[in-house]
C-alpha cells in the first residue's frame, strides 16, 4: 500500500521541483484529406484536425487534475504539408493558405503549438518541397502556433546540400519576416538529420507517414527533480551519482506512461509511444545546465561538460526506457539556450560557447537549440552550422538538429526577449570567417560508409 | 471513477482538522480505509485513502470541495488518484 512518505516525495517534486508532464501530442494523419483543389483540402484539414482533436485539451486538463500532476501542453502533429499539399498547390502561397489553416484549427481545439509544417528533403527536392521551404517565412510570420521542421539529412542517405544552402537563406528570410517580434519566427523552425517520426516537442514534431491514423505521444520532463537529486550526491563516486539519476529518470518516466495510457484510453487513440527527454523550462532550478552544474561543474559549458551531459543522457534512458512499453522520439536531454536560464546565463558570462554546445550535440538528444546569433550572420554560415550539425548526426547515427534565430538588427551581446517557455537570452558571437565556398558547392553528400549494412 | 484516492492535507495544526475533513467524507458517502499523519513543529502532513465507488459527484467537484474544506481549516488538501503512486515507487 502507498505510504505516506512516498505521497510527500512525489507532491515536493510537484510543488517545489517543477515536476510536470511536458506535453500530450496527438499525431493525425492527413493523408486521407488529399485532394488537388486547394479549397477542399483546406476545408479537409480544418475538419480532420478539429474532429480528432476536439477533446484533447479537456482530456489533458481532467488526467493532471485527477493524478495532481500538471500537463504542461496539449500539442497536435501532422503528416509533413509538403507530402499533403503537394497535388492542390502549385504556388508557394497556396502553403501559405496551408499553415493559415493550420493555425485556425490549432486555435479552435485550443492546443498550444501545431507541428508538422514539414518537409523531408534528406536525399532530394520535389517541386512541392521546394515551395513549400520558399513558404515558411510568410507562413510562420502570419501564424503563431504552427511549427516547421525541415529533414536534411539522414545516416541512411547523407546530406542534402542544396536544401542546407536553401536553409541557411529561409532562416534568414524568416528571421526578417519577424523582425518586429526578436524574429521569433524562427523559434517555429527547426532542421533535423535523422528525425524521429513519433517525437512529440515541438518546433520538430511532425506524423510520420509510417505512423497509423492517429496516435497520441507523449514528452515527460522533469529537470528540477533531477537536479534536487544530483544535489544530494555531492562528493559521491560516479556509481552512486549514476544510480540516483537512473532512479528519478524511473519516477519521472512512470508519470508520462501513466499518462499516456490515459490519454489513450479516454481520447480512444492508440498509444505510440513515451519520449524520455529532459527538457527544461525558464523557471528557476528546472534547468540541464543546473544539473551539470550539480554535477560538479563550476557552470555548464566549464571543461567536463560534455561527459556530464554524456552520463546525463545515457542514465536517463537506462531509467526511463524500464519505466515506459514503448520508448520513442528524441528521448535524451534538450540543451536548448534561451528556454534554460541557467544555459542562458552561462553562455552570458562566456563559460558557454557555440562551439561547446556543438560538441555537446555529439552526446544529447537533439542540436543546436534556441540559439540567438547576431542578426547580420550570412546565410551561408548559417548553412555552415547547420552543415556541421548535419554531419554529426549523420555519422554518429542520432538524430542532430539546429534552431538558431539571427535577431535582425541586433548584435553580439544584446539581449533577446521570446517570452514564455521560448524565453530569453544573450545574442551568442558566430566565428566570423565564411565557409561561402563550401556551401555554394551543390549537391549532395554521400552516405557514410556505416550506413552499408545489407 | 477510479475508486481508490489519495488524500493529502498539510497545514499548521490545531484541533478539528479531521473531523472537519470527516465529516464531508460521511456526508459524501466516502469511506476511509486508511490514514496516516506526522506532526513536526505544528506542522500536520496527513494522508488518507479514501474509496470513492459510492460517492456521486465527480472528481473536479471533489477537488473543489476539498479547497473549500481547506480553506475552512487553514489547511491544503488535494485528491490524486492512488494509481500515480504505486507507477512511481512500484516496479
Amino acid at each position: 500500500m502507498v505510504d505516506l512518505k512516498e505521497v510527500m516525495e512525489t507532491n515536493n517534486m510537484v510543488a517545489s521541483e517543477n515536476l510536470d508532464v511536458r506535453t500530450i501530442t496527438m499525431g493525425i494523419s492527413l493523408l486521407d484529406c488529399m485532394t488537388p483543389d486547394l479549397d477542399d483540402l483546406c476545408d479537409n484539414i480544418y475538419g480532420k484536425i478539429t474532429e480528432s482533436a476536439k477533446d484533447l485539451v479537456s482530456v489533458g486538463d481532467e488526467i493532471a487534475l485527477e493524478i495532481g500532476i500538471p500537463v504542461i501542453n496539449k500539442r497536435v502533429s501532422i503528416t509533413p504539408a509538403a507530402i499533403v499539399g503537394s497535388s492542390a498547390c502549385k504556388t508557394a502561397e497556396d502553403f501559405v493558405k496551408i499553415a493559415e489553416t493550420l493555425e485556425k484549427a490549432a486555435c479552435k481545439v485550443g492546443v498550444n503549438f501545431l507541428g508538422g509544417y514539414s518537409a523531408l528533403v534528406q536525399k532530394g527536392m520535389s517541386k512541392a518541397d521546394r515551395l513549400l521551404i520558399e513558404s515558411i517565412p510568410e507562413a510562420l510570420a502570419k501564424t503563431d502556433h504552427v511549427c516547421s521542421s525541415i529533414s536534411l539529412g539522414s545516416t541512411k542517405t547523407g546530406i542534402d546540400m542544396d536544401a542546407v544552402k536553401l536553409m541557411g537563406e529561409t532562416v534568414v528570410k524568416t528571421a526578417e519576416a519577424t523582425k518586429d517580434r526578436d524574429s521569433v519566427g524562427c523559434a517555429k523552425l527547426v532542421v533535423f538529420c535523422n528525425p524521429t517520426d513519433d517525437n512529440p516537442f515541438m518546433a520538430g514534431a511532425f506524423h510520420g507517414v509510417t505512423e497509423g491514423d492517429k496516435v497520441i505521444n507523449v514528452g515527460v520532463s522533469g529537470p528540477g527533480v533531477v537536479r534536487k537529486a544530483v544535489s544530494q550526491t555531492k562528493g559521491e563516486s560516479f556509481e552512486v551519482l549514476c544510480e540516483t539519476i537512473k532512479k528519478t529518470a524511473f519516477k519521472i518516466t512512470r508519470v508520462g506512461q501513466l499518462v499516456a495510457k490515459e490519454a489513450s484510453a479516454r481520447l480512444d487513440v492508440p498509444f505510440g509511444i513515451v519520449d524520455l527527454s529532459l527538457a527544461p523550462t525558464p523557471a528557476v532550478g528546472d534547468s540541464i545546465a543546473d544539473i551539470i552544474h550539480e554535477m560538479g561543474m563550476e557552470y555548464c559549458g566549464a571543461p567536463g561538460t560534455t561527459a556530464a551531459l554524456a552520463i546525463l543522457n545515457d542514465q536517463v534512458k537506462k531509467g526511463g526506457i524500464m519505466a515506459s512499453s514503448y520508448v520513442g522520439g528524441l528521448s535524451g536531454a534538450f540543451i536548448p539556450v534561451s528556454e534554460d536560464s541557467s544555459m542562458a546565463y552561462a553562455a552570458e558570462i562566456g563559460a558557454l560557447t557555440l562551439e561547446k554546445l556543438e560538441a555537446m550535440t555529439c552526446v544529447c538528444s537533439v542540436g543546436l537549440d534556441m540559439i540567438a546569433i547576431p542578426g547580420d550572420t550570412s546565410a551561408s554560415t548559417i548553412s555552415g552550422i547547420i552543415a556541421d550539425e548535419m554531419a554529426i548526426g549523420m555519422i554518429n547515427q542520432k538524430t542532430t538538429a539546429v534552431r538558431v534565430i539571427p535577431v535582425i538588427g541586433k548584435k553580439a551581446g544584446d539581449t533577446f526577449e521570446l517570452g514564455g517557455l521560448l524565453g530569453s537570452a544573450k545574442i551568442m558571437p558566430v566565428n566570423p570567417y565564411g565557409c561561402a565556398d563550401f556551401i555554394n558547392r551543390g549537391g549532395r553528400i554521400p552516405a557514410p560508409v556505416h550506413s552499408f549494412k545489407n | 471513477m477510479a475508486n481508490r484516492t489519495i488524500i493529502t492535507l498539510a497545514g499548521t495544526d490545531h484541533p478539528g482538522i479531521i473531523a472537519e475533513v470527516c465529516n464531508y467524507f460521511a456526508q459524501n458517502n466516502i469511506n476511509i480505509l486508511d490514514l496516516s499523519q506526522t506532526v513536526v513543529q505544528e506542522y500536520i502532513n496527513m494522508m488518507m485513502i479514501v474509496d470513492l465507488s459510492k460517492y456521486s459527484k465527480t472528481f473536479p467537484e471533489l477537488a473543489q470541495d476539498l479547497d473549500a474544506v481547506g480553506k475552512k481549516v487553514g489547511c491544503t488538501i488535494k485528491a490524486q488518484r492512488e494509481e500515480v503512486f504505486n507507477m512511481m515507487h512500484r516496479i
